[in-house]
């Protein structure tokens, strides 16, 4: 399998002197989906954006994608934010659309391909509906929609379920472990809920709070296709959420110690 | 519902009952016809003056006027709101005296546009584009400023180009509050123009205003102020059905 992404002893500093990331070594194969985890302030929306290439890369060691150095823009990377920031002008259709049509794709190209994800992520008879018309998790939705459309091998979330209440969170969570499945994308994941970590991902990172360091890297070997009612009576689940919890309060203790 | 209906029946009430008052008033002779005229007088005022057509012509300059105001400033003003938001240096050079030119009252400045411009219609173009102008520059300035930073970012991080990011994103989303201003700068442009007129002016409603005014014609002062005031209504409701479809997803 080969490396998508690449990341080597990378440290950052924002003022020169108080790390925010130390240390930062890990790398993420073809395919797979990896969520880092951590208290917030652990700097992992910053290593996101880092990957993004929305943060230049200004602290040592080094960050590759493709055996690249991130770029904002890139076409094998698709970003999704934690507020679904879609534009309230425009339909679900159009904000769909938003991602290739800024790429500039040829409309018959992207109004198909829209029309496509947003029957893909259960937006079928909404497409002319305004956000202000939708729910949350409809919009987060549309959002879904938006960014599965671009076809970027490399997705880079940031908690994209972290506003939604918990019942449209495990909705969403299955959609995103379907689409994943189809599309096999590689995916970083940011988020603080655990159990979200667990259930999508074949590897979680556990990060300490500042500086932002790894304490652990595990493999989630929970069988493929999942579901998240299937995984809450998982024995398995439980296990790897409380050993992922031991090392998240480690990180704790290490800290305020 | 019921207040609702109460409100409607009162709306129609309020003004044949003003209506009435008044013109008894000015029969019995309680109210003096000379200086506050009278109802009767007013409509007769009216019907003279659509028919013979004065009432049309000056409509018409008043309207020219205004519109040419509006449009000239109204284009003057996103341009220089582009600049500014481009540019925030240049804004902060000319802000002082922008300031200054904005919150002078720029019908002051009639008596000078007449002198440089005559009695036509670009003297009072000039100080209806001038009030216009200021209006809709700030609310440009505004909208534009108003652009959310997700919404930047997630372009960034598409590639989007820098026109991209304009037409699809900042134009938009600034559209209601420069519509806003829109509204509110032909409303501005109108109030220049009758002003100029009323200081001195070939044609139009402000100048025929003057003159019946001069002489006695209260009866006719009264009907074209109520043109006036019919007309800033049907202004205001045309821009507002338009600011209500532009911002239909607000």
């Amino acid at each position: 399998m080969k490396n998508k992404v690449v990341v080597q002893d990378y440290s950052l500093s924002f003022d020169g002197k108080n790390n925010v990331l130390e240390g930062i070594s890990f790398d993420v194969n073809d395919g797979e989906f990896i969520s880092l985890v951590g208290p917030s302030g652990c700097g992992k929306t910053t290593l996101l954006n880092l990957l993004a290439g929305i943060i230049p890369l200004i602290g040592s060691g080094s960050i590759k994608i493709n055996g690249r150095d991130p770029e904002i823009g890139s076409r094998d990377v698709a970003y999704m934010l934690a507020r679904d920031s879609l534009f309230p002008w425009r339909t679900a259709l159009g904000n769909a659309e938003f991602g290739m049509e800024a790429r500039g794709e040829t409309k018959e190209f992207y109004r198909a391909k829209a029309l496509n994800m947003l029957a893909e992520v259960g937006l079928k008879d909404f497409s002319n509906s305004y956000p202000k018309e939708l729910s949350h998790g409809m919009r987060q939705r549309v959002a879904l929609a938006r960014t599965f459309a671009l076809d970027a091998q490399l997705l880079l979330m940031d908690e994209p379920f972290g506003a939604l209440d918990a019942q449209t969170k495990l909705q969403l969570e299955d959609l995103l472990l379907r689409l994943c499945h189809q599309f096999k994308h590689t995916v970083v994941f940011v988020t603080h809920d655990l159990a979200e970590a667990v259930a999508l991902s074949d590897r979680v990172i556990v990060m300490s709070s500042r500086p932002g360091k790894i304490i652990a890297d595990i493999r989630i070997d929970l069988p493929r296709p999942r579901s998240i009612r299937e995984l809450q009576k998982s024995e398995k689940f439980h296990e790897l959420y409380s050993v992922l919890w031991t090392y998240l309060e480690e990180g704790w203790v290490r800290h305020e110690g | 519902m019921k207040d609702k209906n109460f409100l409607i029946i009162g709306h129609i009430l309020l003004l044949p009952i003003l209506v009435i008052t008044w013109e008894t008033g000015a029969q019995l002779g309680w109210i003096n016809p000379v200086f506050y005229g009278q109802p009767s007088g007013i409509v007769k005022f009216l019907i003279k003056h659509a028919y013979s057509g004065a009432l049309w012509k000056d409509l018409g300059w008043t309207l020219a006027g205004t519109f040419l105001a509006f449009i000239f400033g109204s284009i003057a003003a996103l341009i220089t709101g582009l600049v500014f938001v481009q540019f925030p240096k240049v804004e902060k050079l000319v802000e002082p005296y922008f300031n200054a030119l904005n919150v002078m009252p720029r019908l002051a400045l009639a008596p000078l546009f007449i002198l440089w411009f005559g009695l036509g219609l670009t003297s009072k173009v000039a100080v209806g584009l001038s009030l216009c102008f200021f209006i809709v520059l700030s609310s440009t300035v505004a909208g534009m400023r108003a652009v959310s930073q997700d919404h930047l970012t997630l372009c960034k991080t598409l590639g989007a180009k820098s026109t991209t990011i304009f037409f699809k994103v900042t134009l938009p989303g600034a559209i209601p509050i420069i519509f806003s201003g829109l509204r509110l700068g032909l409303i501005y442009s109108l109030l220049g123009v009758i002003g100029t007129e009323i200081v001195a002016s070939e044609h139009g409603i402000g100048q025929t205003i003057t003159s019946l005014a001069t002489s006695f014609n209260s009866n006719g002062v009264m009907a074209l102020v109520f043109v006036l005031a019919i007309l800033g209504v049907i202004i205001v409701r045309i821009m507002t059905s338009i600011e209500l479809y532009l911002s239909r997803w607000k």
